[in-house]
């Protein structure tokens, strides 16, 4: 049996992973589970100074979702690499870096570093961050900003580059389109769904960003519709999420065509949820006898 | 696995007492449980709790109903109850002092834990119990157990003085002289009895706002500081009174 997977030149020991800004840095979901046990941790979006984030109200529940606004809050490129890539790489789990910029140059700069640095064989590209010096538009919900910016990414990247792509556009699979063409190694869909929370007490919306993320069991149809979609326009692999609550919904992505998943707000109720998958993937392969994890990746789509 | 060891029994209005028995023991006052209402999707989120008592692994805590988890919870049959904790940063201890403690509403619960710790230790504890009206004043009996002097305060005067916590604490505060004072309560009450201790005297609060997700992952909970942003539910959820910039506590 086989759980491996292949994203670029990497090799992940299994499909699971944890999304960006739900686990942390590893540190803090390890005092739950074993943190080597799942394929990869996508640590908190990185900025190259530390980022205090959004004041205010950053979090709020919904029905079967959650609403955050936290800003991006992380502790900076340097922190990251003294005090929390050794951790993980301490543990024999596989970090691999969110990058979260403000500008074109913030990102190259931290896909150049991030990608030099040992133990680093991945990083992922989170295109829904404002780009403040083009008028604070999202990267990732422009098409011509946004293979701007992977041309540009691509070019220092000396590791497996992945892009996370933001839902809140019209035809998602354009941008899958564009990113392949860009040539990066992965596809992670989908970020948060924009949405919002007014509090009628003080009659003003819930955060002082106005809207917010939203992410959770509520968004998982349209997550795998997305992914179902983008799997059928491209051939790089697609790391899927969005509200991934149960291995029965880690299957229906897999089958989508997805080659990995992320698990994201589910960390936030139960952070050992994602080791628990491991072993119920293990479980699941061995009853139904599959040999490698690639006899059910993409099998809903059209052959 | 944990186990809710009876229905939750009603202790004042809107109140509700919860025996749990835990899979370990252990736990500081101070410390909170993250609780699941319920087996679905909504409510989501855990909520977190305060210790009340701790008996080895049988942990005590009272919970006011305000929402659909509180509400859930309150209803819970006896058995299996998903928790995560006992977890955060508890109450500094202190042996041979002289020590006052001012809670308001729900936020009483953890100072019971903590005075019957203080206690232990042989210090000399004031107790300063704030609520709305006395049909909101719980086990009042467990804080006479361990308190040298409790004075109850109540908003509409149906129990002891009639007034907020803090008009009582000035005159106790110029009378008593306090090494130590902590604080649990609604952010309004924690920041007027910040203000009001010497600047020579410690003040612990224990904040109580929104959380995500309890253990450190989200950052959704942040409390503005003068060390810059720190995490509630692991850097916290108690603090020094002092360092935290209660002007921009989300509302
Ligand atoms: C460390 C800590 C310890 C706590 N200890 C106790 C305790 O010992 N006993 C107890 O009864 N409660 C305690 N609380 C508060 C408790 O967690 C909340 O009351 C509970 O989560 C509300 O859930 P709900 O589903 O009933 O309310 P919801 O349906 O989610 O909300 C109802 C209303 O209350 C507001 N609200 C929800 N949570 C909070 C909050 N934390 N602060 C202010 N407003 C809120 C909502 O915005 C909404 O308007 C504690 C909170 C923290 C962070
Ligand atoms: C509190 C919180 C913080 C997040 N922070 C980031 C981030 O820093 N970078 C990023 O690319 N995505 C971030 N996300 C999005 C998640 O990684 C994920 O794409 C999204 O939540 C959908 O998955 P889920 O429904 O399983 O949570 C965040 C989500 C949440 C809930």
């Amino acid at each position: 049996m086989n759980s491996e997977i292949k994203i670029g030149g990497l090799t992940l020991k299994n499909p699971i992973t944890v999304a960006s800004g739900t686990a942390g840095y590893g540190e803090e979901l390890s005092g739950y589970m074993d943190i080597s046990k799942i394929g990869a941790i996508f640590t908190k979006g990185l900025s190259l100074e530390p980022r205090k984030g959004n004041a205010g109200n950053r979090i709020i529940e919904t029905p079967a979702g959650v609403l955050n606004s936290i800003g991006l809050e992380n502790v900076g490129l340097e922190k990251f690499l003294n005090e929390k890539l050794p951790f993980i790489k301490k543990s024999g789990a596989v970090a691999i870096p969110n990058i979260a910029g403000h500008s074109i140059e913030e990102n190259i700069e931290l896909c150049r570093i991030l990608s030099e640095t040992d133990g680093i064989d991945a990083v992922e590209l989170n295109v829904s961050c404002p780009n403040v010096k083009q008028g604070g538009i999202a990267f990732g919900t422009d098409l011509d900003i946004f293979s701007d910016l992977l041309r540009k990414a691509r070019k220092v990247t000396k590791c497996a580059l992945i892009v996370k792509l933001s839902p809140n556009v019209t035809d998602v699979t354009s941008f899958a389109v564009a990113a392949e063409r860009e040539g990066v190694d992965a596809i992670s869909a989908i970020n948060t769904f924009l949405g919002m929370k007014i509090n009628t007490r003080t009659r003003r919306p819930h955060f002082n960003n106005k809207v917010a993320g939203l992410s959770g069991p509520a968004i998982k149809p349209m997550a795998l519709r997305i992914v179902y979609q983008v799997c059928s326009r491209v051939k790089i692999p697609v790391i899927g999420l969005g509200g991934i609550s149960n291995f029965e919904d880690i299957l229906e992505f897999l089958m989508a065509g997805a080659t990995a998943i992320s698990i994201g707000t589910m960390n936030m109720i139960d952070p050992a949820v994602s080791e628990k998958m491991v072993a119920e993937l293990e479980r699941y392969m061995n009853e139904e006898k599959i040999e490698s994890i690639y006899e059910i990746i993409g099998s809903a789509q059209d052959k | 696995m944990a186990t809710l060891l009876e229905k939750p029994v009603t202790v004042a209005k809107d109140h509700y007492l919860l025996k749990i028995k835990a899979d370990k023991s252990g736990s500081l006052p101070g410390q909170f449980i993250n609780i699941k209402a319920g087996e679905g999707f909504d409510p989501l989120l855990r909520r977190p709790f305060s210790i009340f008592n701790a008996h080895e692994d049988v942990l005590d805590v009272v919970i006011r109903v305000i929402g659909k988890g509180t509400s859930l919870i309150s209803r819970m049959e006896p058995g299996f109850i998903d928790i995560v904790g006992p977890t955060g940063k508890g109450f500094t201890m202190e042996n041979d002092k002289n020590l006052l403690l001012v809670g308001g509403g729900v936020g009483n619960a953890p100072l019971l834990y903590l005075m019957r710790a203080l206690k232990e230790n042989g210090n000399r504890l004031t107790y300063i119990y704030c609520a709305r009206s006395s049909d909101y004043i719980f086990l009042e009996d467990e804080y006479r157990k361990y308190a040298d002097e409790l004075i109850i305060t109540t908003d509409d005067g149906s129990a002891g003085i009639k007034g907020f916590a803090t008009d009582v604490m000035s005159h106790v505060i110029s009378d008593g002289k306090f090494d130590r004072v902590y604080t649990c309560g609604p952010d309004p009450m924690m920041h007027r009895v910040v203000k009001l201790v010497h600047e020579n005297v410690p003040v612990e609060v224990s904040v109580e706002n929104y959380f995500g997700c309890g253990v450190g992952l989200c950052v959704g909970c942040t409390v503005d500081t003068v060390d810059g942003y720190r995490r509630a539910c692991v850097d916290g959820p108690v603090f020094d009174g002092r360092k935290i910039l209660w002007e921009n506590m989300p509302r």
